[in-house]
Formats: structure tokens, sequence, C-alpha cells
């Protein structure tokens, strides 16, 4: 193999009128192992999207052993070696372990007939990587519906591995993993360094970073911030170079918590598929947030109190236990959820603003139903939220980002909630509805309405919520409240440092 | 914003179209009685399609192609039962509405829990109705209409209008109360537009499911019950030519078949156009099996042009 090398250059990516890049830079050479890290929104997953070919950039360029390249799909990244393997699982269900792996480079012989014999035999070999670390024995011709998620993981490498790359990209591929699994893992990296092999490593284990890597990029703000070999940097220096401002991390000017303490939620020993034991207490008129980088559970949680998806352990409200298995029963407590993907899961995007609004509480309008009072309960929902709309009878498509957003938090403002669970409501919102989404947030807590609050802004979190609960891998890390809901406590935890 | 025309007024101004073209094709057909006529048989259409009309709005890609079937079911239920006899027309009435309710509810589990295609699903249980009729008739069938059935439905009742046009009437108000004034209704509406925003606000996606599929079985079934007062006599295989032009009349009448929009306003107005189509054919002295290939074709590029709707939601 030759000695290979990358760098990317001032990149730059705009979406729409956001800047999700604005200078990202990461270089790889042979044998070495690079390990991208920052928190949420600071340009990781699309820088490493550009390198790979899956997006192209605005700005910026890529240069590959000292030549300038363009890719205009993953598959011209493929065929000059970049190869990625992404945590989203890309296999097909329904084909056997073999048929994925050699999907889209299928060995051919003569006249287009597949080589089956040549590609099961090369699987064996590629499946004997991962030997006596999966619970089953893998065969080439398994199904992959019938595998684990980490070892549909460990296949996803092997598919990747199958190209034969020259620079691998693991994006955070150990998630699913055991430790076994990622002990050997990381034994192959050392092996496939010594071959030549470039390796960028994207994870959110701090731990895992500091074993396996050699250097570091830093990215923050989607800027490149720092490259350095990892052994000169400690675990608060890194940390310190993810967030703004370095150490000295601000704390925002908030309004203080209240001074209830009467307990509404308790939940005890929380697990899903995702979570693993989550406890935590929330008061009357307390806003809590949910931090952690993205996917470690914070939408699983939501749903879970909500009854859409089913959990073990114990949910107490006002001391009393309480299951739920159906949003309605869920509803019935006055618990409400706003999802974050108000399109499909928020709204019902071609009916009415009234019909939306008024979809969870039909049930209180008796047969043949009050329209006129659905009508006047519905305005007046309206005018809280300052929605700017035609009309009631408008479908609710034809609302800006920002309204239709106010729609779903509408909806539930009806039913008086008790309990309020947003997921991540403000994505993709502009500036001025955020603040009026703040303002109603602030109504209804001073009403002694609760609110567990998820949102992948960080800046959101630490200048909204009374207290901040960090989650790692299904688990929470850290409860911050006062002095320590700061920016970098936050991103220490998001990395699953316990410090 | 851009205000399409209703598709309700679209399917009405072709039926006033179809209605004077027939005129000029043979002077007799404008008549009051034609028109009566007509409209007695759309009715009948419009009574099946109207279960037809909840199934499509309630979305994932909801169809329900055991309608004919349980139009012969409903009119041989009925017919065994009132064998002549006026003073037994509410048992047969009864007991074929009971039907519809049981094969409708096997039809919605079998959707909501089992997950099966609707497409699937429906065309099965047609298939099962049908062995269910042989078996219970062996081939044979006894009993009757009853005089005071046929009179209630097929002759003059008011101003010379037909009963059955009175009771279609009640039945629209009663479609646009269950459709826009219940909250059935509004569930019905919200599952066809987004079924996990549906559950996410509290609405029992496979319950509405449920009694969506029911409902419009039972519709059928009463649609066999007004079957056999028209034409007093019953026969195995008389429901299955209402299966297509069912979903065809809603289909023009403006309901969408991704689901999520619609009336019955428009269902109604399909089932006219389509009935006139008929009778037109009728008129034109075509000749039976001509007549039938000429029908399918118009049903199946009527689909094929309001399917494309399909297309423009994703």
């Amino acid at each position: 193999m030759n000695k290979v090398s990358l760098s990317a250059q001032h990149l730059v990516k705009h979406y729409g009128g956001v800047v999700a890049l604005a200078d990202g830079n990461l270089e790889v050479n042979a044998g070495e192992v690079m390990t991208l890290v920052g928190a949420n929104g600071s340009g990781k997953s699309t820088l490493g999207k550009i390198v790979t070919g899956v997006v192209a950039p605005d700005g910026g360029r890529l240069l590959l052993n000292d030549r300038e390249v363009v890719f205009r799909s993953p598959q011209a990244a493929r065929a000059l070696g970049i190869v990625a393997v992404y945590q989203e699982l890309s296999l097909v269900p329904r084909m056997t372990i073999a048929e994925n792996i050699w999907l889209g480079h299928e060995r051919q012989g003569a006249g287009a007939i597949l080589r089956d014999t040549e590609m099961r035999k090369k699987t064996q070999e590629l499946l004997a990587l991962f030997e006596g670390t999966t619970h089953n024995h893998l065969d080439p011709d398994l199904p992959v519906a019938s595998l684990s998620p980490g070892e549909k993981q460990i296949v996803e490498i092997l598919k990747a591995l199958s190209w034969q790359p020259s620079i691998l990209f693991l994006d955070e591929a150990t998630a699913s993993l055991d430790s076994r699994q990622v002990n050997r893992l990381f034994e192959l990296i050392h092996e496939w360094k010594r071959q030549g092999m470039a390796i960028v490593f994207i994870s959110h284990r701090l731990d895992e970073i500091y074993r396996i890597a050699d250097r570091v990029t830093v990215l923050r703000n989607g800027r490149t911030v720092a490259i350095a070999p990892i052994n000169e940097l400690s675990q608060p220096e890194l940390i310190n170079l993810m967030i703004e401002g370095g150490i000295a991390a601000r704390t925002n000017g908030k309004q203080p918590g209240p001074t209830q303490t009467e307990e509404i939620l308790r939940v005890d020993a929380l697990s899903t598929t995702t979570l693993r034991g989550v406890s935590f207490v929330l008061r009357r008129g307390e806003l809590v947030g949910l931090g952690g980088l993205q996917g470690q559970g914070q939408t699983e949680l939501l749903l879970a109190l909500f009854g859409a998806i089913p959990y073990t352990g114990r949910i107490f409200l006002h001391g009393q236990p309480i299951t739920l298995h159906r949003p309605q029963e869920a509803m019935r407590h006055q618990i409400a959820y706003v999802p974050g993907e108000r399109n499909t899961a928020g709204l019902l995007p071609i009916q009415s603003i009234l019909d939306n609004l008024l979809l969870p509480s039909w049930k209180q309008y008796g047969f043949p139903l009050r329209i006129r009072q659905a009508q006047e309960d519905a305005t007046r929902v309206t005018n809280v939220l300052k929605l700017v709309m035609a009309g009631l009878d408008a479908p609710v498509n034809t609302l800006s980002g920002g309204n239709a957003q106010k729609v779903v938090l509408g909806k539930w403002l009806l039913r008086r909630p008790k309990i309020l669970l947003l997921d991540d409501p403000t994505k993709g919102v502009d500036v001025g509805t955020k603040s009026e989404f703040y303002k109603i947030l602030s109504e209804l807590r001073a009403e002694g309405t609760s609110i567990l609050f998820y949102s992948t802004d960080d800046e959101e979190l630490l200048g909204l919520c009374d207290r901040v609960l960090v989650l790692h891998d299904g688990k929470i890390t850290a409860d911050l409240s006062g002095e320590r809901l700061v920016h970098s406590e936050l991103v220490a935890a998001s990395m699953g440092s316990s410090a | 914003m851009k205000r399409r025309i209703s598709p309700t007024l679209i399917a009405l101004a072709l039926a006033v179209f179809l209605f004077f073209v027939g005129g000029l094709i043979q002077p007799g057909f404008t008549s009051f009685e034609l028109a009566m006529n007509i409209l007695r048989l759309a009715a009948f259409l419009g009574i099946v399609a109207a279960g037809q009309t909840l199934v499509i709005i309630s979305g994932g890609e909801g169809i329900d192609l055991s309608v004919g079937a349980m139009v012969t079911l409903g009119a041989i239920i009925s017919y065994g039962l009132i064998s002549k006899r006026d003073d037994r027309i509410l048992i047969g009435l009864l007991a074929s509405l009971g039907a519809g309710m049981i094969i409708g509810t096997f039809n919605g589990i079998g959707v909501a829990y089992l997950r099966i295609p609707p497409l699937v699903m429906t065309l099965g249980m047609a298939t099962v109705i049908q062995g269910l009729i042989f078996a219970v008739t062996q081939g044979s069938l006894e009993g009757g209409s009853a005089p005071l059935l046929s009179k209630i439905t097929t002759e003059p009742l008011l101003f010379g209008i037909p009963g059955i046009l009175y009771i279609w009437a009640a039945f629209a108000g009663l479609m646009w109360l269950l459709l826009q004034r219940t909250r059935y209704g509004k569930n019905l509406f919200a599952i066809g537009t987004n079924r996990v925003t549906a559950r996410l606000s509290g609405v029992n996606v496979n319950a509405t499911v449920i009694t969506t599929y029911m409902l419009c079985s039972t519709l059928a079934s009463f649609g066999g019950f007004i079957f056999l007062g028209y034409y007093e006599r019953v026969f195995l295989n008389l429901g299955n030519p209402y299966t297509l032009p069912s979903i065809a009349a809603v289909v023009m009448g403006g309901t969408v078949l991704s689901g999520g929009v619609g009336s019955y306003w428009g269902t109604m107005a399909g089932s006219i156009v389509l009935t006139l189509i008929t009778s037109l054919l009728t008129t034109l002295r075509m000749e039976e099996h001509l007549r039938q290939i000429v029908y399918g074709a118009i049903l199946l590029v009527l689909l094929a042009a309001y399917g494309r709707q399909r297309a423009l939601r994703q």
C-alpha cells in the first residue's frame, strides 16, 4: 500500500442561511489514527460527510496525496480508497451477511455470473476477524435481520473493510459494540495502522479517544480550533478547546428557579432499549433540561414518559406509582409531549390549524362536536401563541416553520398540562419565535407546569433551565445546577467524563 | 394561496352535462321519470360507496375490495329472513347489518393488528364471504322480498320522488355529521393524514381503523338490503359489479387515495356520474359485452386520472 495522506483545508458548508461549517480542517496520514471531536452543532458530522463524498462543500479544498480532488458521490470517494462506516446502519435486513458485505461490488465471473463460493470464503475470512467476540457464531448465510445491534455494526465495519480502504472513517462505530468487541476493533486498528491504513475515528467516548487516537482535531462552532497529538492534551484541556471562551465559561443571566419544592414526578431506574436505568425527580414549576450529545436516549426518555414506547422501571406522579402503556394514559395524567420532528410526528400537515390544535381535545366537545366552542378555545390559544396565520381554517402547512412549531405546542395548552415534555422544540426555528417560545414556557412554569426540555442547543439549556440532566450512553452522567451549570461541565459530562 | 375548484362541483357539472348529452342522443332521456330512476340507482351505489369513502379517508393504503361480496351477502340474508313478509323486514335488516359488522370487524383487525395490507385482507375476505354464501345457501335460494320494502325503496313516495331518495338525503346528513361533527370523524381524518402525529396526540389508531372497516362492511350490507327492495330477487354474485364503481365514485368525488382528504358530498356526485354513464351506455344500445368493456375502461381511466393525486403528496 502506498503512503496515503488526506488533507481537508478551509472547508465551508451552508444549509440555507445556517453555517454548518465555517472553516473545517482535517488531516490524516498513513499509519495513524486521527480523532475528530466537538460538541453538538460543531460541524463534526458535516466535515465527515464532505470528506467521504456524501455532501459537496461550498468552499475549501480536499487534497489526496497532495493532489486536489473533488468527490461527487460517496462512490467516487470509495473509488479512491476512502470508505466510511456510519453509525446509522446501511444494511439490508433481509439479505445475508455475505450479500450485504458484497452489495455494490459483487465478485463477478464470466458473463456476470456471481462468484458465490469466492465471496463466501472472503466473508468467512472477514468474519474471522471478530471471531469469539460475538454471542453467536456468525455465518455468511445468516440474514442480517437476525443479528444483534452489535453484530450488525460488526458487519457494517467488515463491509467497509471489504472495499480495502486506504482511509477508513469510523463515525461512532463503537456506540453499539460491547467492551470485548471494542477491544478487538482496537487490536485490529493497530494492525491496520501497521499495514499503512489511515483512520479517522469519531466517538463521543473520551476514554476510547485517549486509548486509540494518535492525534486529535477539535471543532468548535464550525471551525477547526486545534490539531494536536493526543498526548499533549489532558482531558480538561481538550474539553476547554471544545467550548467557547475556554475555561472561563460563562453563566447566562437567568431568572432564579421556583422556590416550590413539591415533587411532581419521580422516575426510578427507567430503562428502554436505549436507556439504562435513569432516575430523577421533577418538581412543581421546574424547568429541567436534558443535555448531552444527540442520540444518547433523551428522546426515548421523553417518549417513555409519554407512554409511547415500552419501558421498565417505576414512575411516580405525586408520589403515586403510575404505568404508562399508551399516550392516552399519559394524557389522562396531564402529561404532554411536543415532538421535535414536527412534520412527521407533530402535525397533520394538510389539515386546518383548528383541527391540529383540537386533535388531543375533541373528547371534551361532546356530540355533535360544539365547533363554535372549539373555535373560541382555539382562538384563545392562537392569541397566547401570537400565531401569524390567515385563519383557523387555513391548512397548517401554510404556516412558517416557527409558527407551525407553535401549533404543536399549542395543541397541549388547551389541556393545561401538568408535565410538559419537549423534544428539541426549537430546532430550525427563527430567533424571534424562539424568544416567544421561551416566554410561553416561563408563563407555563408560573402556573405550575413542570417542564422537561431536551435541546441539542447547549446555550439554550444553560440559559433557560434550572437544572440540566446530562445523558450519555443511556445514563444520566451529571445533574448540573447552580454554579456547576456551565458549559465546561455540560460538555465534559456529554463526553462521559464523570469528573 | 391558490384555491382549487371543489371536485364535488366538477363531478356535479359532469353529471348535468352527461344528462343533457343523454337527452341529445335520445329525447326521452331527460324525462323526470328517467332522472328519478337514475338517481334511485345512484342512491344504491352511493350507500355502498359511503363506507368505501371512510376506508379511503383512513389512509394507510386503505381500500375495501370485499364490498361487492358483502352486498351479495346482505341481500341474501335479507331475502332469506324476510321471506315475502312485511313484518320481518326489520329482522332482515338487523341481521344483514349484524353480518356486516362482524365481517368488517375481522377486516379491521386484520388490517390494524395483523398489519395485513388492506388490499390483500379485503380481497381475501371477499373470497371468504363468497364461500360463506355458498355454505349458507347450499346452492338453492329460498325466500323473497316484501311488498312494503319494494314500496319504500322503489315507488314514488312524495312529489313523485321515490322513498329511497329521501332515505339517501337523510343518510347524507348523517354522513356529514359523522365526518365533521364527531370525534370519530376528526380522528379518521387525523389517521389518514399522519398516523404518528395521531398516535402522539392520543388518538387510538387501531380502534379507529377497526371502526372504519366495520362501518364499511355494514353499509355495504345495508346496500344489499336496498338491492333486494329494487330487484326483489337475488343471485349469487349480484354485488360483484359494484366493488370497482364504489372506489371510482369515491375518488371522483375528491377523496384522495392516499387518505386524509374527502367528503361524502363528493362520493354522492361521483355515484350519480357513474350511474349516468351506465345509463348512457344502455341508451346507446350497445351490446352487453361491449358495454362492460367500455364501462370497465372508463373506470380504469377515471381511477388512473384521479390516482395521480397520490403522487402530489409525499
